[in-house]
């Protein structure tokens, strides 16, 4: 899907999208619309329970939408023949909680995401060595989850996540269970990953001050967006 | 790091579940192995005793039970003449509680004959003829009544002198207590009554075509080739099935067990799973790690219970309802089938849990 040739302008546009649960009694997203390009960094701001969690698993095929249209790269999300691939090769999850493996080492870690991927072990063993040095754990290459700090987790789920060399990136709150200081290392690491490998970063927060270091942000609330700009005019959106 | 690895490492993260999972198949394939190495024991040690007498062909009437039921001894009369038969043995032999000893084979001779000519002596000497009172004991019968020569014997009503103890060749040989059949016949009120006639036949006789011959001309007994009489008999066919049955019980337990770690395991693990969908896992390949996990489980498993297993059969063989009767039979297929078994209990256990896996939503990758 990568290296086709795209028949849209856009990565992703979504059309009418709505999510219910519970037959119908919760409506996570009510007719939601965006087009998102190619390398831009998005964040999606709003309290919780407005729909940006959702709308991230949808963007990641973790979940099928109840109506509407959802394409990436002129594809629709929802008649992909191998949904595993897409999110094998087209997506780099960052999780709030990490969600490292707790008995597997920060490199197999790392490691895991490659299996789909036809590399030998030791081709796997010295990638996952190659991103974890990107990402300045060199030195907590061995070392399994419980041994790191929180930030030196997350910054391994960032590896994690570039195992495959992935076109995008959805991260859900990647700092939400961090201290300001590695939030900051780690926001600043996602931040270079978007400007250095020209990946898209596709970022949900409640925090403004992260949310304005992205070039867009859609506001949602109630399953809708309420706002898609400039994040430094989303003051003007106090609903957050 | 390896699938393998993947696999392994969630075997090892719940040690303590994982031990006792293991315990239950392995107990299950114990039963297996000792309960059918028996059973099979039974057999090889039979027809090594047959063969040690150098018997072909074995006439008896084995029909319901393990020991012969008696028939009249003028029967070897209509099958000695026959073309392809070297020599013939009557014997009379039961399973009786001697002394101490709960089961004791007592095997009568036919004086002269063939049957005697395997026993070989350890120490004392053999009767002088027919008539006296005496009998020899094969090494183990020796060890099992802690009897040695000079002593006697109770058998019945009838104490006798030990005269000799004998090296039979073959575990049943040396189990037994050997006397002329007279004298056994006498003892058990059995005046002219055998219960199997030893057939040697001349080389390059037509063995099943003779048995047929036999069975046509005596319909009270029946002639299979040696060791066959018993594998063949109801009695066998009855413990194997008892056997059979205990051990599966025992295997349906194992199943159960399995399937219970990997149903609890595969809950504990669905955010796990998630995250692995998420990561690009197909739902496949979770399938096949739970597969893998329960499959290895089934192999440490069974593993275990064939050491357990060889451990039980050492233990029940000098049990004293078995001693000196037959010899756990635990050849290498017996050994490969319960880990093969053990095997497919763990891949039937994890079927469930498996597809059970193959439902987790990838959403909950997001969820907490």
């Amino acid at each position: 899907m990568k290296k086709k040739a795209s028949s849209s302008d856009y990565l992703y546009e979504a059309a009418g999208l709505k999510k219910e649960f519970d037959d119908g009694q919760v409506q996570a997203l009510r007719g939601v619309d965006f087009k998102i390009a190619d390398g831009e960094f998005v964040a999606i701001v709003g309290p919780s329970g407005s729909g940006k969690t959702t709308l991230l698993q949808m963007l990641g095929a973790l979940d099928r939408p109840s109506a509407g249209t959802l394409q990436y790269r002129g594809q629709s999300l929802l008649d992909l023949p191998d949904p595993a691939a897409y999110r094998a090769h087209e997506i780099g999850f960052v999780f709030q909680a990490f969600h490292l493996l707790p008995t597997f080492t920060a490199v197999e870690n790392v490691e895991i995401p490659m299996f789909e991927n036809h590399k030998t072990p030791v081709e796997r063993k010295t990638r996952a060595v190659e991103l974890l040095k990107s990402v300045g754990l060199e030195q907590r290459v061995n070392h399994f989850p419980a041994k790191l700090s929180g930030g030196e987790r997350q910054r391994v789920a960032i590896a994690r996540s570039l195992a495959n060399s992935p076109s995008v990136l959805l991260a859900d709150e990647p700092t939400g269970n961090l201290d300001s200081e590695s939030a900051k290392h780690v926001l600043d690491l996602l931040t270079s990953l978007h400007r250095d490998r020209h990946m898209t970063l596709i970022l949900v927060t409640h925090d403004m001050n992260i949310a304005r270091r992205a070039a867009r942000a859609l506001q949602m609330v109630d399953g809708h967006i309420v706002f898609d700009g400039d994040p430094e005019k989303l003051s003007m959106h106090p609903i957050v | 790091m390896t699938f393998f690895d993947v696999v392994t490492r969630s075997l090892g993260r719940r040690r303590l579940r994982t031990s006792l999972t293991l315990l239950g198949i392995a107990v299950g394939i114990a039963a297996v192995v000792a309960l059918i190495g028996l059973s099979h024991g039974l057999v090889s040690s039979w027809t090594s005793g047959m063969k040690s007498r150098g018997t072909d062909i074995v006439v008896a009437n084995m029909r319901g039970s393990l020991t012969p039921k008696p028939f009249p001894a003028s029967t070897r009369d209509r099958i000695a003449h026959l073309p392809g038969v070297s020599a013939t043995c009557m014997i009379l032999v039961d399973l009786m509680s001697i002394e101490n000893a709960e089961l004791m084979i007592v095997s009568g001779r036919e004086w002269g004959c063939f049957a005697w000519d395997n026993l070989k002596l350890v120490s004392g000497r053999m009767p002088n003829d027919q008539n006296e009172r005496t009998v020899v004991l094969g090494t183990a019968a020796a060890d099992i009544l802690k009897k040695k020569v000079g002593d006697t014997v109770q058998i019945e009503t009838e104490e006798l002198a030990v005269v000799g103890i004998v090296n039979g060749g073959a575990f049943v040989e040396n189990g037994s207590l050997v006397l002329s059949l007279p004298l056994l016949q006498q003892i058990m009120g059995n005046q002219n009554q055998i219960s199997a006639i030893d057939v040697r036949v001349t080389p390059g006789t037509d063995i099943q075509r003779l048995c047929a011959e036999i069975n046509r001309l005596v319909p009270e007994a029946h002639a299979d080739p040696a060791g066959e009489h018993i594998a063949g008999s109801e009695g066998y066919r009855v413990i194997n099935a008892m056997s059979w049955g205990t051990s599966l019980l025992a295997v349906l337990v194992g199943v159960l067990g399995v399937t219970n770690t990997m149903l609890m395991s595969v809950f504990e693990r669905k955010q796990e799973i998630a995250i692995l969908l998420a990561l690009g896992w197909r739902q496949n390949r979770i399938v096949r790690m739970i597969l893998w996990e329960s499959a290895l489980l089934g192999f440490f498993g069974g593993i275990i219970g064939v050491l357990l297993g060889i451990i039980g059969v050492q233990l029940l063989k000098h049990a004293p309802a078995l001693r000196g009767m037959l010899e756990p039979d635990l050849r290498a297929n017996l050994v490969l089938e319960a880990v093969a078994i053990a095997v497919f209990v763990g891949v039937l256990s994890g079927l469930y849990p498996a597809w059970r896996s193959s439902r987790v939503a990838p959403s909950l990758a997001l969820h907490g």
